[in-house]
């Protein structure tokens, strides 16, 4: 790699008037006091509001949000007698109990370890053992795993939270009955060989206290871990990227910058997918709180139907979601007859954007559906498209102002302009390393480059494309086939709901792609084989064609609704297991 | 015969199930549901064409008297009962349209059920004291729309409070049915043993009959199983509780006993059979999907 210190920046000259080119000075010392000013200027407001798929609601304004995260950080530093940098795991769903724990982690000088709640016990155990979390807040859903992973681990105290945790009294009373006795989901909390409280009476604790909280955070500052946030399962274990006050910080303003401070106060954030997910944690709950906005949690965005009450009773303006969820909102024949009037922008991340889906839902909401670029490590936002015209489909955008790019080839040096090469991203928003595994970080972090292992384009502008992963490329015969190029030409059909391309061996030419296809139901004649192959044969070079197609009715998919192409690899090896090549 | 003070009950407990239902719903759920009208119209067909005729034509074949005829193609007349929208989230079937089916169902029903109730009784031959005057079905409708409406006010005014209240009329839809079952059958047990099987037969084979049938036309009529199960219900369950308070209203005395005769045995059993039915079509449902996950790999 070049040592320069300062390589250039092309995409500068696109930012046109609207982005700047330099991060303001920084405001805030850390997440905590970020937290603080914001609740004191907004305290009237409402910060959260949690809506359940019948319609029933719940809210937190930011003034009680404030007096409930600081009892939360009383109870972590006195009850629990937690110091500054003590893991604190949250396995929430959205709902009015994240922010409370998040926030309150975070006055209590705190480390966040963000957990799916839909993690396995062995997955929960290898999480809570590697970050050394010594405090586990749980949605009550799913504590009965705990009864085999508790005792594994370091955690000294469980908080229980409810999906309708802060609910008004009658519809949290008949969310909960109907949870337990209709839906059956609420199982009976094991006893467990540790201290384990309901969220409620941890509050009551900690506000007995009266503990003067601003001083737990008052030597928090910039560098100070704020979030070990778990990623990188695709292959091996999984391992947490080291977030600092600093990242989030950084990162907040570099979300305002590329979006030209279009974003106010006065906005509804419909915060659909999940917060323990990076991607919503900054972009909707930081984003959206920071300016005094309010966030509408949805606890479960699937089915998508799920979030039809939402979007009908609050003035939703902007949404975030992955590819596969705004597929699945226009297909919802509510959302395409009446698609939110108040909308006025959605941010696709996650995973590529299909240029058809962009395309349709600025037909159908009259809003732009932008798309951004991040990674777990980057906090996770490294580019963006501008929301005006200059927005190019197809493109994950400008890198945003205050951080560095360049494309690499395999030896480290970068690509001529417009050939294709390894993304690498230097600045205030990478994280420190990964937990505890200073090899995975050589490997990844190289003198302050963030390998992203994501194949990239850059044109005259500075607009990034991304060609694929580097591990998910098809070498056919020696031609590199980008998966994200055979998807998007797929998604073209009409008959096509969703699909995904991966690389099946083959005897002739090495390997060979194959596509699963899930079929439109709203299509009127069902899609075949043949129709397929013919699309592909006008679109498509003859080795980029596949040269099998399953039918699906479903594909796997991520907590967030990434389609999962490891899942089909694992698929596909044990298929061609033992058998060899197929001629 | 119901005392005033339980008519009165009857009349509270529907206006509030009218105010349940109301708030299952909003506006633009109508708008959504009529821009593909195709299975509401096929539900309102099965409920309008195929019930009354049913109702009529079983009163006719079982030779049934006058007062337990115009009971029978009361209930048949009968717009959806509420409680069918909890059949059909058991079921597995198409919650969003069996709640759609009753509404839509309940609102037609002021034109509809005067009017076929008038057709059916005078073909039957009703005459004199048995029959129900047009308005006073109207009537009691157009009372029960009120709560309706406010319902879906209340639904847009207040989420939690439409929730709750949903829940609430979808309970007490079947509290009412106990409730009636509970006040009327120990004052009646001896006229229950007095009758004849073609009563019984009238009572539990309407509701049997008419799912069964909804089913056939939901079929015929290309709509697919699991639609085709939702609209069977929604077919076989009339509002029970509604017949009971239009008889209450219409009739005094002895009279009123002999006519809501066959409503409170009919809201009786479709309790029962419904159970059976709902069980059978859920294991149909879960049968189907099974199939279709084993389905999934179609090289």
């Amino acid at each position: 790699m070049n040592d320069d210190a300062s390589p250039p920046r092309p995409w500068l000259a696109s930012y046109g008037t609207s982005i700047p080119r330099d991060l303001p000075a920084p405001r805030y010392r850390s997440l905590a006091d970020l937290a603080d000013r914001t609740c004191r200027q907004n305290a009237a407001r409402t910060a959260f509001t949690c809506v359940v798929p019948n319609g029933m609601n719940g809210s937190l304004s930011y003034a009680r949000l404030a007096e409930m995260s600081d009892a939360f950080a009383a109870f972590l530093r006195i009850d629990c007698g937690l110091q500054p940098g003590d893991r604190v795991a949250v396995q929430l769903p959205n709902g009015l109990a994240y922010p409370v724990a998040a926030f309150g982690t975070f006055k209590a000088g705190c480390v966040l370890v963000n957990t799916n709640p839909l993690y396995t016990a062995p997955e929960m155990i290898h999480q809570f053992r590697d970050s050394g979390a010594k405090v586990l807040v749980i949605v009550d859903m799913f504590a009965d795993k705990l009864a085999e992973v508790i005792a594994q681990t370091d955690i000294g105290t469980v908080v229980l939270a409810g999906v309708s945790e802060f609910f008004p009294s009658l519809p949290r009373l008949i969310v909960r009955g109907v949870q337990k006795y209709w839906n059956r989901v609420l199982p009976p909390v094991p006893d467990l060989p540790v201290r384990t409280l309901r969220l409620r009476a941890a509050l009551k604790a900690g506000r007995a206290h009266r503990a003067p909280v601003a001083d737990y955070w008052q030597g928090t500052g910039r560098d100070d871990l704020a979030l070990l946030q778990y990623t990188g399962g695709t292959t091996g274990v999984a391992k947490g990227a080291m977030l600092t006050h600093g990242n989030i910080l950084a990162n907040l303003d570099q979300v305002h910058a590329v979006s030209g401070g279009v974003m106010t106060r006065d906005d509804c954030v419909l915060t659909a997918l999940p917060l323990y997910h990076i991607f919503a944690f900054t972009a909707n709950l930081m984003t959206f709180f920071e300016l005094g906005a309010r966030n509408i949690l949805i606890p479960s965005p699937r089915p998508v139907q799920n979030l039809q009450r939402a979007i009908e009773n609050y003035p939703v303006t902007w949404i975030t979601g992955v590819n596969t969820l705004f597929n699945g909102l226009m297909n919802e024949e509510w959302f395409a007859a009446y698609p939110p009037r108040r909308l006025r922008a959605a941010i696709a991340g996650g995973t590529a954007l299909h240029q058809a889906v962009a395309r349709r839902w600025q037909a159908m909401t009259g809003t732009p559906l932008a798309e951004g670029y991040g990674l777990t490590e980057t906090a996770p936002l490294v580019s963006f498209n501008p929301l005006d015209d200059r927005a190019r489909p197809g493109s994950i955008g400008l890198p945003v102002p205050g951080c560095d790019v360049v494309l690499m080839d395999d030896d480290g040096r970068p690509v001529a302009q417009g050939q294709p090469g390894e993304l690498a991203v230097r600045g205030p928003q990478v994280m420190r390393g990964y937990w505890q595994r200073d090899d995975e970080t050589a490997r990844t972090m190289r003198e302050g480059w963030l390998l992203t292992g994501d194949v990239a384009v850059m044109d005259e502008g500075g607009f990034l494309r991304i060609v694929d992963r580097k591990k998910d490329l098809v070498l056919v015969s020696g031609f590199n086939v980008y998966p994200n190029e055979v998807e998007d030409v797929l998604s073209l059909m009409e008959g096509v709901l969703e699909s995904a391309v991966v690389a099946i061996p083959d005897a002739k030419t090495g390997e060979a792609v194959r596509a699963y296809i899930v079929r439109n139901p709203d299509h009127p004649a069902e899609l075949t084989e043949a129709e397929i192959t013919a699309h592909c044969r006008s679109h498509l070079t003859d080795y980029k064609r596949p040269r099998s197609i399953i039918f699906r009715d479903e594909l796997p998919k991520s907590p967030i609704g990434k389609i999962l192409r490891k899942d089909l690899k694992a698929e596909i090896a044990r298929e061609f297991a033992g058998k060899g090549a197929p001629c | 015969m119901l005392t005033e003070t339980e008519t009165t009950l009857l009349g509270i407990m529907m206006m509030v199930i009218m105010l349940g239902m109301g708030s299952s719903m909003t506006w633009r759920d109508f708008l959504i549901a009529f821009r593909k009208p195709k299975g509401i119209l096929v539900g309102l067909v099965s409920q309008y064409v195929i019930m009354p005729f049913l109702g009529y034509a079983l009163a006719m074949i079982l030779g049934l008297p006058p007062a337990m005829a115009v009971g029978l193609i009361l209930i048949a007349c009968m717009p959806g009962g509420t409680t069918s929208n909890i059949f059909a989230y058991f079921s597995k079937g198409v919650l969003a349209l069996s709640i759609m089916m009753t509404t839509v169902s309940t609102l037609v029903a002021v034109v509809t059920v005067p009017l076929l109730l008038n057709f059916y009784s005078g073909l039957a031959g009703v005459t004199g004291e048995y029959v129900i005057p047009a308005g006073n079905i109207a009537q009691v409708l157009i009372v029960l729309l009120v709560p309706t409406v406010l319902g879906m006010v209340l639904r847009k005014v207040n989420a939690n409070a439409g929730a709750t209240i949903e829940l609430l009329g979808s309970l007490l839809g079947v509290i009412v049915i106990l409730f009636l079952i509970g006040s009327w059958v120990p004052r009646n047990y001896e006229m229950l043993l007095n009758t004849g099987l073609p009563v019984y037969i009238a009572a539990i084979g309407i509701g049997l009959t008419g799912m069964l049938l909804g089913y056939w036309l939901a079929r015929a009529l290309r709509q697919d199983s699991n639609r085709a199960r939702t609209i069977s219900l929604e077919t076989g369950i009339q509002n029970g509780p509604l017949a009971a308070l239009v008889i209450t209203l219409t009739f005094t005395g002895t009279q009123q006993q002999e006519v809501l005769f066959i409503p409170v045995l009919y809201s009786l059993f479709i309790v029962i059979t419904s159970s059976f039915v709902t069980m059978w079509y859920r294991r149909n449902a879960t049968a189907e999907a099974l199939a279709r996950d084993a389905a999934k790999i179609r090289v």
